[in-house]
């Protein structure tokens, strides 16, 4: 399979990254700034994200509204999202409009006006978007098992606790902005229709002067109790599990994912045939893997009636213990077919491959080719992937429920 | 990039538009059936039909489609609005005749009594799941009040009542009404052999017998609510308040459709339009947006806002006052110009991937046996002037007749507490 990669180191540290689609119009560049919600003070949580909407809120020249309208009146679909390892700027755009739209993302970055008059506005659209959170049971249910789950600080919530979020100041934003807005470990990946050399000199010309080191990250704390319920009055009990899993850097994470495809990965997986097409139990249930640079967690979840809940977490465990030593080959060629179609369809989005090749970088300190990745999914055995399950039983379970009635665990869940 | 159709004799119509260069193939299969076309007794009849399909055929089971699709690596699911029920399958090109072959086999499902009644209890958790979330009904309650009698008042899921009340035999019946060859059309794009598919249709769907065409333009118009008035759902576990307010636009035969679309990007869209800087932007509303829905003889204006409780009733104001400021003293030609942008990067950004463009291609040709491409598509944008988004404007009136449905947390009763 042909594709036309490129990287470069800039002397300040920051990487930047390239993949042509020729046959694509569009282009998208994303910018990915070490600056995630673990480096949240332990009473400041949803600072990033705090820190990250008033970098948008004027920069360079351009007050909050005139940021917007060069993007907007450009045709770039842009966003802005914090993660728990990054702060990230991205935008997709019809080609020709790239070189219009890099200063815009260059003062985003290097001068944010992080303005006292539009602090109060950036911290009021935060609280709002966490009162949305509130009503939203799959999101909740979610960010309480990785609470639960991560040792502290990585489980925290990036989009922030009201009381934190009520407590921070503008000095505290621009503080964070100071310490964790550097070059120093910054991805910037493009991809679809570039010219690499074009872009790369743009990148030098606005970027390669900016000097700076984030603050490296707090240490990992404890984690939670292996067990939550979090009361909601609804007619839907949500239920999650998590364990622990090898990191994608870690080549025992292809053996780790095939096996949790066939969990619960599409419509033939185990949870989706006995949970819903044999038991009638929900509508939505599914496994899947969350990978940082040095842990990963596998992840169960399902939303169900109340009364049923009981009976979907039993089958969810049962399936869950049913999967080592049950591995067939026709389950594998169906991880490996669909991991295939996956990777080679991503090449028809910008957006998708700026994506992949920027995380790639951060996990494995280099760009997978897709060739590599099909190869490596070619490769997957059934002696292997029962072997990593052997390995790697869910010792740690962490469950979490949200709804009317806490739910039983049926063992013993670890301390 | 190339538009390609053939008709079999059965009515079936097959269409593609092949992009040599793609590396994927989408296959779809687009019913025109759903929810407008239920009478009382079948309410939801439509997507229980369409969760059915995938429970087998009489010699499938429901765990060999599953297996299938899953072999060929496919991304395939289906869906079910008011007008269309679309089964959907993108796979690598080498799979076309095996998606199309598997999607045809199940146009013709076995609807099983004892699948039937394990399915409701899916459908069942669908609903509560919906009712769980916000906006918490107020988009389904908003378009019963504001299509009264019209066909399109009815909810595609339906209620959990009317599924429990729904018999098999209904369904099959309305299978055998509804997913006649002259009611389907398969559409393809990407990187598609043309020839193979028109000859996978023959083969699979030559022999589905015709059934009477079924007329579904009604003559009464949507009623629109003349007094605007404001219908509140109250949902105490609620955080925030959720409104949902639809008056009348451009239906999706009227040349100024695209218009409409333009002016709710500017008025509405999710960031960089007026809503935005009025009411997201200062963090008074978590969200608040207008949209354009077309539907074949009916269009809607479609405002939704999120925001607390106590602030509802004036942010709901305070949105229609700008939309009459809009009326009465126009739109400028810088957010004109933004505007049009951005819906001309999203035509372009769309356009590139196949499976973005089954839908587009398939549902137009579904409704109006026309066929645009992103370059025509993108012409109608660019071409778009001021006058067009004023005429929208004065003619439709986004702050005239509609209905109002508020859902969330009792707001006098807080106050009170």
């Amino acid at each position: 399979m042909k594709q036309t990669l490129f990287s470069a180191t800039l002397d300040n540290g920051i990487t930047v990254l390239g993949e042509e689609l020729s046959e694509l119009e569009s282009v998208a560049v994303a910018f990915h700034a070490p600056a995630g919600g673990i480096h949240d003070p332990q009473d400041r949580c949803g600072l990033a994200t705090l820190a990250g909407e008033l970098c948008l809120r004027g920069a360079g020249d351009r007050d909050s509204r005139q940021v917007v309208e060069a993007l907007e009146g450009a045709g770039v679909q842009w966003s802005h999202a914090v993660s728990t390892t990054h702060t990230s700027f991205s935008g997709a755009m019809v080609a020709r409009q790239l070189p219009e739209v890099l200063p815009v993302y260059a003062d985003i970055l290097r001068r944010p006006r992080l303005a006292e008059d539009q602090f109060e506005s950036a911290r009021q659209m935060v609280l709002q978007n966490l009162a949305a959170i509130e009503d939203d049971p799959g999101h909740r249910t979610m960010s309480a098992l990785r609470r639960i789950h991560y040792p502290s600080p990585w489980g925290m919530p990036t989009e922030g606790i009201s009381a934190d979020v009520e407590r921070t100041s503008v000095a505290d934003v621009r503080g964070f902005v100071g310490r964790h807005l550097q070059p120093g470990g910054m991805i910037i990946a493009v991809a679809g229709r570039i010219d690499w050399g074009d872009f790369l000199g743009h990148v030098e010309r606005l970027l390669g002067d900016w000097q700076g080191t984030p603050a490296p990250a707090a240490a990992l704390g404890p984690r939670g109790p292996a067990m939550r319920h979090v009361p909601h009055e609804a007619q839907q009990t949500h239920i999650a599990l998590g364990w622990s899993v090898p990191p994608y850097r870690d080549d025992a994470s292809y053996d780790v994912t095939a096996a949790l495809s066939i969990l619960g990965g599409g419509p033939s997986s185990r949870l989706f045939t006995e949970v819903r097409e044999r038991r009638g139990l929900c509508y939505s249930v599914s496994a899947g893997y969350q990978t940082h640079r040095d842990f990963a967690m596998a992840v169960c979840y399902s939303g169900t009636t109340a009364e049923r809940a009981q009976e979907t977490l039993d089958v969810m465990l049962a399936e869950i213990d049913r999967l080592p030593g049950s591995i067939s080959a026709d389950e594998l060629e169906r991880v490996r077919a669909r991991a295939r179609s996956g990777l080679v369809m991503q090449q028809e989005s910008s957006a998708a491959r700026a994506g992949a090749i920027a995380r790639q970088w951060y996990h494995v300190g280099a760009v997978r080719t897709l060739a590599a990745e099909l190869d490596r999914y070619e490769r997957l055995d059934v002696a292997a992937v029962e072997s990593a399950l052997a390995a790697l039983p869910p010792r740690d379970l962490s469950v979490v429920s949200l709804g009317r009635e806490p739910l039983e665990v049926s063992r013993g869940l670890p301390a | 990039m190339a538009f390609l159709h053939e008709r079999l004799d059965n009515g079936l119509e097959v269409i593609a538009e092949t992009t040599a260069s793609a590396v994927s193939t989408s296959v779809g299969f687009f019913v025109s059936t759903g929810a407008r076309d239920e009478r009382d007794d079948l309410w939801g009849v439509s997507h229980f039909l369409e969760h059915m399909v995938f429970k087998g055929t009489v010699d499938l089971s429901a765990d060999d489609i599953n297996r299938r699709f899953d072999a060929m690596g496919a991304s395939a699911n289906a869906f079910t609005g008011e007008e269309d029920t679309v089964y959907y399958a993108a796979v690598l090109p080498r799979q076309q005749h095996e998606a199309v072959e598997l999607l045809a086999r199940m146009m013709r499902p076995a609807l099983r009594e004892e699948d039937f009644t394990t399915e409701k209890l899916v459908i069942q958790e669908e609903i509560r799941m919906y009712d769980d979330q916000p906006p918490f009904g107020a988009d389904d309650r908003c378009r019963a009040a504001f299509f009264g009698r019209h066909p399109l008042a009815r909810s595609v899921l339906g209620t959990t009542e009317s599924i429990q009340a729904l018999p098999v035999e209904a369904m099959r019946d309305y299978h055998r009404r509804r997913y006649g060859p002259g009611t389907v059309v398969l559409a393809a794009s990407g990187a598609v052999d043309f020839p193979a598919l028109v000859e996978s249709a023959r083969r699979l769907c030559g022999e589905w017998e015709p059934v009477p065409a079924h007329d579904r333009r009604v003559a009464d118009a949507p009623r629109t609510p003349a007094d605007g008035g404001l219908e509140r759902i109250v949902r105490p576990s609620a955080t925030l308040a959720y409104a949902v307010r639809m008056a009348a636009g451009p239906t999706e035969t009227d040349p100024d459709r695209y218009a409409a679309k333009l002016l709710s990007v500017v008025l509405g869209d999710s960031s960089g339009s007026r809503l935005y800087w009025a009411l997201v932007d200062g963090g008074d509303a978590e969200q608040a947006s207008l949209g354009h829905q077309d539907f074949l003889d009916a269009g809607l204006f479609v405002t939704q806002l999120s925001c607390d409780a106590a602030d509802a009733d004036d942010l709901l104001a305070r949105i229609l006052d700008i939309y009459a400021q809009a009326r009465d003293g126009g739109i400028d030609t810088r957010e004109f110009t933004q505007a049009r942008n951005k819906l001309a990067g999203r035509v372009v950004l769309g356009g590139e991937r196949p499976r973005r463009r089954l839908f587009d291609v398939g549902l137009e040709w579904s409704h109006s046996r026309t066929y645009r491409s992103v370059a025509d598509t993108l012409g109608i944008v660019e071409s778009l002037s001021l006058d067009d988004v004023q005429r929208v404007l004065s003619t439709w009136a986004p702050d005239g007749p509609a209905a109002t449905v508020l859902a969330g947390p009792d707001a006098a009763a807080d106050a009170a507490s």
